[in-house]
């Protein structure tokens, strides 16, 4: 444990001095330790990755501020500690914003929709038959669990469009599952 | 090829030597020497209080004044080692300043309780918060002008600290400067107001210093 804390302590020290090679050694070797801090942390993969890589800009934006006679890990959890913490706050923030779509979700579904022919299967299927880009980003955000910005995110387009186009497939949805 | 092993790729052919930040005790002193030296030509530009040396025999003016200058020294270190991601894994150390700030509330409750009779209140009253205020500009933007320039991962607090560590130099000037020995004038316009200036701290800090 030692040794593998001297050598991050030394490939930091390397890497400051500009060894790039190091550095790439040292950036694999964190972001291989933080997997495992940020996966039991958050719930989906995806997730975890692009925390991680923002994890790894902010110790690259950071790098200054560590001189490598201190241990390194206690610096690099820091980092992590603030970057998920930013994460997870903008991430409820977010669900807070956004409760209103899903109040929206369960007002167009009719009362008894447990009771009815309306499945979890049947409304899958509906949205299957949505246009392509309306079935993704309902999918991203009600099966994946991915905030509007989120979905815009990965999707290449901007949050209001995300809402926007779930609106219409809201609408769509509630046409036809009245029907 | 994955996203990680490429941003990596990316960050690591990006890396240059790099000049490591100074030690959070030499960037204190830094602010420390440069707060103390502007509030020396203050001094000297408006003048040191007249009656000095009979103030300097009173027990508690000199408690106050030397809790509140403890307040500034220790403010400063506390914000250089804020100004870290880690705290400069000194974590004790950067909360220090509720010491100072504890010996000072107790310095003036002691001397609000020898002001008997009390002292005339002065004519004048938010002149004095915005001479303070006014005063402190200058060790305020250049605390957040050097902080901005390091990674805090306790920005509201690193804000909060700087803002009442300038604070305390204008509170000092001021302390050292007027003529006025009510205790009650100088509770409720020099320092209250820092309980004010704190919590705007917390507000710009979020704003100046989230990376």
């Amino acid at each position: 444990m030692s040794e593998q804390n001297d050598n991050l302590e030394g490939l930091m020290r390397q890497s400051l001095a500009g060894d790039q090679r190091a550095y790439a050694a040292l950036l694999t070797e964190t972001a291989r330790l933080l997997k495992p801090f940020l996966s039991r942390r958050l719930r989906f993969s995806n997730e975890v990755d692009d925390l991680l890589q923002e994890i790894l800009l902010s110790i690259h934006k950071a790098r200054h501020t560590y001189d490598g006679k201190r241990p390194y890990k206690p610096w690099v959890y820091a980092i992590a500690k603030f970057r998920l913490l930013d994460h997870l706050r903008a991430h409820y923030a977010d669900h807070l914003r956004h409760a209103g779509d899903y109040d929206e979700l369960e007002e167009i579904l009719p009362d008894d929709v447990t009771e009815t022919a309306l499945s979890y299967e049947s409304i899958s299927a509906e949205v299957e038959k949505l246009p392509a880009k309306q079935a993704t980003i309902l999918r991203l955000m009600h099966q994946d669990g991915y905030t509007a910005k989120e979905v815009a995110a990965k999707i290449g387009m901007n949050e209001s469009a995300v809402k926007v186009a779930a609106h219409r497939a809201y609408k769509i949805l509630r046409e036809r599952l009245e029907r | 090829m994955n996203d990680i092993e490429q941003l990596v790729a990316t960050l690591s052919s990006d890396m240059q030597p790099v000049k490591s930040a100074p030690h959070p005790y030499k960037l204190s002193l830094q602010w420390i020497g440069a707060a103390a030296l502007y509030l020396l030509v203050t001094l000297a530009l408006t003048g040191l209080r007249p009656d000095w040396r009979e103030s300097f025999v009173e027990p508690w003016f000199i408690a106050e004044i030397a809790t509140l200058f403890a307040l500034f020294i220790v403010t400063a270190l506390s914000a250089a080692l804020l100004a870290f991601p880690d705290l400069h894994q000194k974590r004790l150390l950067a909360f220090a300043p509720v010491v100072p700030a504890v010996l000072f509330v107790a310095a003036i409750f002691f001397a609000w309780h020898s002001d008997n009779p009390p002292a005339p209140l002065p004519e004048h009253s938010i002149e004095c918060t915005c001479s303070i205020l006014l005063t402190m500009l200058l060790p305020a933007l250049w605390t957040f002008y050097s902080l901005r320039r390091y990674a805090s991962t306790h920005y509201r607090l690193a804000g909060s600290i700087a803002l009442l560590s300038a604070f305390s130099v204008g509170a000092l000037w001021l302390r050292l400067h007027e003529v006025n020995d009510s205790i009650a004038h100088v509770v409720e316009w020099h320092y209250l107001p820092m309980l004010g200036v704190g919590l705007i701290g917390l507000w710009l800090g979020r704003v100046l210093l989230k990376w």
